[in-house]
């Protein structure tokens, strides 16, 4: 049985600070995944989870053991390679047993061991192969049987899927979700992909520049984005912003306009704002409906008719560009000038610093 | 045009390669099947008898049968030398080409001095004596590890870089000390080289001829190069049996570089990362 705990956990390379001060908890048994754009520091703070990097600072618990200076093969845990990383001199058979030889484990009980992972993942019919005479599936299988194997309380996941052809990944992601099932070992899943992201996990880790952003359900990090990153970076298409000021308060909620709208209603509880606040506006594409007095008006302009929905290009007064993604098939000609407008609800504010407001 | 100049240009590559290689080689067989008195002529001409078996036999016998005490120094030598050269040169070059050092550059510097710097005989001489290492088989092996070691560490390092790191690291979640990665992973990935290095390093050693003189004494250090002088001296020259011996001694590096050749495989790493 294993969580973990990040304690103001720190890495450095000279003066360069990649992770700053990470605070996080993980359950035994949850599925985690680190979502951030490339250079965010996810895959250095998974590998100082691994131990392949030394932690510059603070304290890495798993279990009940403070691990900052164990061996990687003393932490309890397994890692998938974005590349695979099979020995290529060796057959599916040994790749899977490697770690157990050399632990000594008697022969008997490896061959038994090895020959479970591969019912598991379904390839005993691989096991005399050498890696170089497998498709790129069965790779990350075999990848994934090593560390099955190895019986890890963790399971360290850095970009598996992101090789794979798009078919592939479907099929892998449900199986390493089954995995998380059938295995019940706590498991730590990297990736830039915010799909795998989104259905994966239990609890999801968004950093940027070596910080966390959000920690929270996937529908959670959707719905009530902590700040204007998250906002932008989960979800796709992406969040519309635009920038408004306070007109009025009133109860609960707030009416923004700004120079591309006009008195837009935001639900927020009362109290937070007061007229003349400069702030964000942040609206989901998704979330715009055809209005004919909508409160959001542009010129529309590429237009992707899809037959179940409709994703419309809107140039705003400023210049600015939004996407929206209508219901069900809209007739628009590129240049007519089309109303929106939002569910009060569903719009979301956003403070000078970049903070959710509501 | 092109094929033409191309096709002459091959033939002329295979005529400068016939003369520079095979005809050498050709002449030796000749002298080895001739007798003393035909051999001192030095010509090209047909063997009158057929005296091969002669040769051999004297040429094995002669001085109390250096030659087999010559075969077998050699073969001592150049194994273990050999094998000191591929496993220390393997292990510098892994670990110059993963880890990054501010002493990196230093070390670069101080193998390509070892390239460049010609060895001095004298020093080297009075070091071995001191170290009671002179005249003894292992230290003849130390100078043959030493002169080499250069060389074959700059044939491993541009080859482990092509090893992706992601290997090592693998090996060490999966529990593999330091040792257990290079003698496990890496030193095996590295077959293509060191089958090089097997072939180059062996080749080299076992041909020896100077160093041999210098560092190793005694008629029963003798290596198979130095069992040519048995039949040269000032005055008379027994040019069949010289040749003969020639011809014995180029039999195991010939083997060598035969068998070794049709080992080096390209692609090994094929299948290791997504490609």
């Amino acid at each position: 049985m294993a969580g973990l705990e990040l304690k103001q956990l720190l890495k450095s390379y000279g003066n360069v600070e990649v992770i700053k001060g990470i605070d996080l908890t993980i359950e035994h048994g949850e599925f985690v995944v680190f979502v951030g754009p490339s250079g965010c520091g996810k895959s250095t703070l998974l590998r100082m989870i691994a131990g392949l990097e030394d932690i510059t600072g603070g304290e890495l618990v798993i279990g009940d053991r403070v691990v900052n200076a164990v061996e990687p093969r003393d932490r309890g845990i397994a890692m998938v390679f974005q590349s695979y990383a099979l020995y290529p001199h060796m057959t599916v058979y040994d790749n899977v047993g490697f770690g157990l030889k050399l632990a000594r484990t008697p022969k008997d009980v490896r061959d038994q061991k090895i020959r479970e992972a591969a019912r598991i993942l379904q390839m005993e019919h691989l096991l005399d192969r050498k890696p170089s005479q497998l498709s790129g599936g069965q790779r990350q299988r075999v990848a994934i049987g090593r560390a099955i194997v190895r019986k890890p309380e963790v399971f360290l996941f850095d970009e598996p899927l992101s090789n794979l052809d798009a078919a592939l990944r479907v099929d892998m992601r449900m199986e390493i979700s089954r995995l998380h099932n059938d295995l019940g070992a706590t498991m730590i899943y990297v990736t830039h992909d915010q799909v795998e992201a989104m259905t994966l996990a239990d609890k999801i880790v968004v950093l940027d520049g070596g910080v966390v952003q959000q920690v929270g359900a996937p529908i959670e990090l959707y719905q009530r984005p902590a700040n204007l990153f998250v906002a932008g970076f989960i979800g796709s298409p992406k969040m519309n912003f635009v920038e408004a000021g306070v007109d009025k308060v009133v109860g609960d909620s707030v009416t923004v306009s700004g120079p591309d709208v006009a008195g837009v209603p935001v639900a927020i509880p009362a109290g937070r704002l007061r007229p003349g606040d400069r702030l964000t506006l942040g609206v989901r594409p998704h979330d715009l409906v055809v209005a004919p007095s909508g409160t959001i008006v542009g010129r529309v302009g590429l237009v992707e008719r899809l037959g179940n929905e409709t994703i419309v290009n809107l140039e705003l007064p400023s210049g600015a560009s939004w996407l929206a993604v209508l219901e069900g098939d809209q007739i628009l000609r590129r240049g007519d000038s089309l109303a929106l407008d939002v569910d009060p609800g569903k719009a979301l504010l956003f403070d000078k610093s970049g903070q959710a407001v509501n | 045009m092109t094929r033409r100049a191309s096709i002459l240009g091959g033939a002329a590559a295979i005529a400068t390669t016939f003369v520079v290689f095979v005809i050498p080689f050709i002449f030796i067989v000749l002298m080895a099947f001739k007798d003393r008195q035909q051999s001192a002529l030095r010509d090209f001409s047909w063997p009158t008898g057929f005296h091969l078996w002669e040769n051999v036999a004297e040429v094995v016998k002669t001085r109390n049968w250096m030659m087999i005490t010559a075969f077998i120094n050699s073969t001592i030598i150049t194994v273990v030398s050999v094998t000191l050269l591929v496993i220390f040169a393997a292990m510098v070059g892994y670990v110059l080409a993963r880890r990054k050092t501010r002493w990196n550059g230093l070390i670069e510097f101080l193998i390509l001095a070892g390239l460049m710097v010609p060895p001095a005989v004298v020093p080297t001489i009075w070091l071995l004596q001191g170290l009671k290492l002179f005249g003894t088989l292992h230290g003849m092996i130390l100078i043959e590890v030493a002169y080499n070691l250069p060389f074959s560490i700059i044939l491993y390092r541009a080859f482990v870089a092509t090893i992706p790191r992601d290997l090592d690291e693998a090996a060490i979640i999966d529990g593999a000390r330091p040792l257990d990665v290079f003698f496990r992973i890496v030193l095996p990935l590295l077959w293509p080289v060191t089958v090089t290095n097997i072939v180059v390093q062996s080749v080299g050693i076992f041909n020896d001829f100077t160093n041999p003189l210098y560092y190793l004494p005694g008629n029963a250090n003798a290596t198979v190069q130095l069992t040519l002088y048995n039949f040269q001296s000032q005055f008379s020259t027994a040019y069949n049996l010289l040749f003969t011996n020639i011809l014995l001694i180029t039999i195991p590096p010939l083997l060598v570089f035969l068998f070794f050749n049709r080992q080096i495989v390209a692609g090994m790493t094929a299948g290791a990362v997504k490609g």
